[in-house]
């Protein structure tokens, strides 16, 4: 207890050290266990299924293409599911929308069309009736809903089995209610399943089974079952399929597995790997730096330990003397650093939430096996750096412990190696996270610069799906688009507006339709490059922003029997045609080999992702090719509620039945696009700028006290002739020394970690000369003035004062 | 060589007051002279020498070295003065640990004026004079104070300066080891170097040609 006194007072004592090594541990403890517990939260989270592990996801590929992990097409699921041997159960999902009436106005919702099997092969139980049965799954109107669908539209009614609620103006039967299932798996709005799969909306069945992907495909591997053992089967059932059916479009495609934990968050990998990495470095840094400050510390005090030994004390109560003040340091840190990552962790989903479409229910707490383990660290640290100086320094010989006047005494030479190599790794790891993030914030500069193709601002979508009952082919659908357009036209404060077949860069924007051209050798569907395609109506290119280059835009003649025409992009004018003039040329488009006439060409637009480079898109007139889904777009100068209003009152004028969906911004779509890059920017930004606030801060502390120590010696020197100047010098070099040396080192490991993050740039390259100095020049920069100031204090030691305090 | 006039050291004590601790100093060195300032403890003796050694600056009253006028000069240009003509011997020897004796010797050549080979040409020769060419890649803590103080005293003449000043620098040794060295301030000053040594030892005190006397700051007797 006597010794706890004491360092107790030793810490009060010396505030600057004290206050120096709490912040910094606490500050790498905390952003520690914040970022831990959020990454272990929103995306570690085992999924909320039986065995997640053992269920695969199955992808079809055409790798000669280029074409990878698409989904899959009704024959080959049923191949797949009659042929195979590996799978306990085999299911699939048609990614659906409903519109759903009589239960207040109408709305827009998102579910599924399911196999009867698909919930089983998860492994969810239903909370409320049953999973759908065999018999049901060709030919019953029944669904499943999920809680919150339950709880919400229908006030959570006990008697919810049996009851019906009608979907596109069907009657469904709900049989069963659904745990709410996890969001990385069904997406932010799915609540609602059915049946009958096997159907692509405006499609005929003929067309359907010519092979185009669409189905979602699960199995559950059978016990014993190992992945590898399921991807060997593989080859022979896509062999049996390509004999059996070598006229489908998919016929030669290669299917791969991914187990479901890969499957939700292998994208995001890169993206975990480098947050953990970045916070490694905090941690390691913030430690590193408590360990030199520690050390300086003890070190400074080989005269106390050696008086201390003299008058009898043992090693072991000199070891305990200095532990407890370490301790003391490390325990103090980890209760502040607690309280930080309380305070961090509820702040940083909603940060986030801005960004990236996150799960709302997803509730995010503290990791306590992570506050425990930074905490447990840090105490490590902090009795390793407590035990070191101590143990050395009672070993050194008493007399010499005793004669040493403190000049120039910053501990033995082992010591001072030590140290500076402590703080050239601390400067190391400071550098490769600010290269990182000075890296990943070029990237995402480039990134929001790259120009989309479109004007996202005050552009207003919303998504309406159209009833199979009332809307069930081409002329219905024209139909409706007209009359709408009609309506919105005559609303004088919208500026434009137009209908399309898709939303660019929300997932799955524009169906994929393979190409070729009409003259010259005609490739087999099969072997036909894939392009995206946009159905739509008039006044999109005006709605959009969209320049016509070339040609004409589509008019009122472009109807289903006139010629098939359609506008292409610029990229795709130059990969398919070169230096040709593509107006007028025909193109072959579909799995039907539908012959088109290109009459335009217009600018290139990132449709599917930003980052995606510029590539061939197709624009079909509406009229003439159409599915039972319309984004209506509108531009004004209008808030989105006010044109939600409006559009929903013209939309009441030309069918009351049908609701809109997800109506929004297009700039809020091309911020969640980007979201996944502005995140990790500004995660990693907080991290190099923690770096580097701690190198810096460790930097000045280690010459800080230093000088304090060195005070006689610097006394001496000025008394031998020294100037401020020389002094400067002294102070500078020797704080400076290890810094270079950490610069280097970083240097290299920034070159070397730069290939970790280069998947995750866009148009930067990882070993950008420029960025590298930057980089370097300011971590230099600021370890020169954290030795400036304390060098300029050591210039001012009164050597007068300074000698006689020996 | 030196001239004092009206020369006074004061510290503030809180409350307004001060504290005196050198009075009305008159003093006159010149140049070859070997003096020995003595007194009582608190006296003012350390002051004094920091003050001829232009380490302290807060005195008033007039201070010419060699018709500089000190007290007229900046604290760069004192210092630059300082290390022409001065040279330093604490009692504590003040080596610096964690250099070796040739290391410890190069310190003042490293804060003048002089290139590599001039350095490596003055040290060798002054490991020569003070025959410890032996003892150069020693560290101070390996050698006794006797030597230790030898090096101080190498280390304050290596610069070749024209003024000595030594704050006891017997004072932490045996008187053998005392009679050596005071043997060598003697042979310096009989080869032109001036000297002024603080001492509590009347014998010490006799290989000078003048004595001082300081007494609660005020020279009794010179
Ligand atoms: N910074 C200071 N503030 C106040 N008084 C001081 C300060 N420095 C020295 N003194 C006082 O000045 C007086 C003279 O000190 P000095 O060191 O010159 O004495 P000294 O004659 O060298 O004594 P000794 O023989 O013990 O070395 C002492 O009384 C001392 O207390
Ligand atoms: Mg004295």
């Amino acid at each position: 207890m006597n010794d706890l006194r004491f360092a107790v007072r030793q810490l009060i004592k010396s505030p600057g050290f004290t206050l120096i090594a709490l912040i910094t541990l606490a500050l790498g403890i905390g952003l520690n266990t914040a970022i831990f517990s959020l990454i272990n939260d929103l995306f570690l989270r085992p999924l909320s299924f039986k065995e997640p592990d053992r269920v695969v996801h199955m992808y079809s590929n055409a790798n000669d293409r280029n074409l990878l992990e698409l989904p899959i097409s009704a024959p080959r699921y049923q191949h797949y599911r009659d042929g195979q041997t590996i799978f306990d159960g085999f299911g699939a999902e048609n990614i659906n929308a409903f519109t759903l009436t009589g239960l207040g106005d109408p709305v827009q919702l998102f579910g599924g069309k399911v196999t009867s099997n698909y919930f089983d092969v998860l492994g969810v139980h239903p909370i409320r009736g049953r999973n759908f049965l065999p018999q049901e799954e060709d030919t019953a109107d029944v669904a499943m809903v999920t809680e919150n669908f339950w709880q919400k539209r229908m006030g959570g009614d006990a008697r919810v089995i049996g009851r019906t609620i009608i979907l596109d103006g069907v009657p469904h039967t709900v049989v069963g209610v659904l745990p709410n299932l996890p969001f990385s798996w069904i997406g932010p709005n799915a609540e609602v399943w059915t049946t009958k799969p096997f159907a692509i909306p405006g499609f005929s069945y003929e067309r359907m089974m010519r092979g185009t992907g669409f189905l979602r495909v699960v199995g559950r591997l059978k016990p014993g079952m190992t992945i590898a053992q399921a991807r060997a089967a593989l080859p022979s059932l896509d062999q049996s399929y390509r004999t059996q059916s070598p006229d489908k479009i998919d016929s030669s495609a290669t299917m791969s597995l991914k187990t479901l934990p890969e499957d939700v968050t292998g994208n995001l990998r890169p993206a975990f790997a480098t947050l953990l990495a970045a916070v490694a470095f905090v941690l390691l840094i913030a430690c590193s730096n408590v360990a030199n400050l520690l050390l300086v510390r003890f070190s400074g005090r080989r005269r106390e330990i050696a008086l201390r030994m003299a008058l009898g004390a043992s090693r072991a109560s000199v070891l305990q003397l200095f532990i407890f003040e370490s301790l003391l340091v490390s325990i103090l840190a980890g209760v502040v650093g607690s309280g930080l990552a309380w305070q961090l962790v509820p702040l940083v989903p909603k940060m986030a939430a801005n960004f990236l479409p996150f799960d709302p229910e997803t509730g995010v707490s503290l990791s306590f096996p992570v506050l425990g383990f930074t905490i447990a660290l840090s105490i490590l640290t902090g009795m390793a750096m407590g035990i070191y100086p101590a143990l050395q320094s009672s070993r050194a010989d008493l007399v010499d412990g005793l004669k040493e006047g403190g000049r120039g005494t910053s501990g033995s030479v082992r010591q001072q190696r030590f140290r500076k190599i402590l703080v050239g790794a601390q400067v190391a790891l400071s550098v490769t996270l600010l290269a990182g993030a000075a890296l990943l914030i070029t990237s995402f500069v480039r990134l929001n610069r790259q120009s989309i193709g479109f004007r996202a601002e005050n552009l207003w979508i919303g998504l309406v799906t159209l009833p199979q009952a009332q809307y069930p082919d081409l002329a219905t659908r024209q139909h409706f688009v007209e009359r709408t357009l009609a309506a919105l036209h005559a609303i004088p404060s919208l500026q434009s507006a137009t209908v399309s077949g898709d939303i660019p860069l929300l997932a799955g924007a524009g169906s994929q339709t393979l190409y070729s051209r009409a003259d010259g050798e005609i490739l087999p569907v099969d072997k036909r490059a894939s392009a995206v395609s946009h159905d739509i109506a008039p006044d999109y290119f005006k709605t959009w922003g969209i320049p016509i280059l070339a040609g004409r835009d589509i008019d009122q003649h472009d109807v289903s029997d006139h010629q098939n025409v359609v506008l292409i992009s610029q990229a795709g004018a130059k990969k398919v045609f070169g230096n040709e003039n593509p107006i007028g040329k025909t193109l072959l488009v579909t799995s039907g080999s539908t012959p088109v006439e290109i009459v335009g060409v217009v600018g290139d637009v990132r449709s599917r992702k930003v980052v995606e480079p510029n590539d061939m898109e197709f624009y079909r007139p509406w009229a003439q090719e159409n599915f039972p889904f319309a984004v209506v777009a509108v531009r004004s100068g209008l808030r989105v509620d006010a044109v939600t209003k409006l559009v929903q009152s013209a939309l009441n004028t030309v069918d009351p039945g049908l609701a809109i969906a997800i109506p929004q911004s297009m700039d809020k779509i091309v911020a969640q696009a980007l979201g996944q890059a502005r995140l990790m920017m500004w995660l990693l930004g907080i991290f190099a700028g923690a770096a580097l606030l701690l190198a810096t801060v460790g930097i000045y502390g280690a010459v800080a006290y230093t000088v304090e120590q060195r005070t006689g010696e610097i006394g001496v020197r000025m008394a031998l002739g020294a100037q401020t100047m020389d002094v400067l010098r002294l102070i500078v070099n020797q704080g400076m020394r290890p810094v270079i040396f950490g610069l280097v080192v970083g240097l290299a490991a920034a070159l070397a970690l730069g290939r970790l993050i280069a998947s995750q740039l866009y148009q930067t390259s990882a070993h950008n000369p420029v960025l590298l100095v930057a980089t370097m020049s300011l971590l230099g920069l600021a370890a020169l003035l954290a030795c400036v100031f304390p060098a300029r204090r050591a210039a001012l030691v009164d050597p007068v004062q300074a000698l006689r305090a020996e | 060589m030196i001239r004092l006039r009206n020369l006074e050291r004061s510290y503030p004590l809180g409350h307004g007051q001060t504290v005196y601790v050198l009075r009305d100093i008159n003093l006159d060195v010149t140049e070859g002279d070997f003096v020995s300032v003595m007194g009582p403890s608190g006296a003012g003796k350390s002051t004094l020498l920091h003050i001829l050694g232009m380490h302290d600056h807060g005195w008033t009253g007039e201070y010419f070295f060699d018709e500089t006028a000190v007290h007229h000069l900046k604290s760069k240009e004192r210092a630059t003065l300082r290390n022409e003509r001065i040279g330093f011997v604490f009692q504590q020897y003040h080596l610096l640990d964690d250099l070796t004796v040739y290391e410890n010797l190069d310190i003042p050549l490293s804060y003048r004026r002089y290139s590599k080979s001039e350095r490596a040409a003055l040290v060798a020769h002054a490991l020569d004079r003070f025959q410890i060419v032996g003892k150069k890649d020693l560290y101070p803590r390996q050698l006794s104070g006797g030597q230790q103080q030898l090096i101080g005293i190498a280390r304050a003449i290596i610069a070749s300066p024209k003024l000595l000043l030594a704050d006891e620098p017997t004072g932490n040794l045996h008187s053998s080891q005392g009679e050596e060295i005071m043997e060598l301030f003697r042979k310096l000053n009989a080869e032109g170097m001036t000297i002024v040594q603080v001492t509590h030892s009347e014998k010490n005190a006799g290989y000078g040609n003048r004595i001082v006397q300081l007494r609660d700051g005020w020279i009794v007797d010179s």
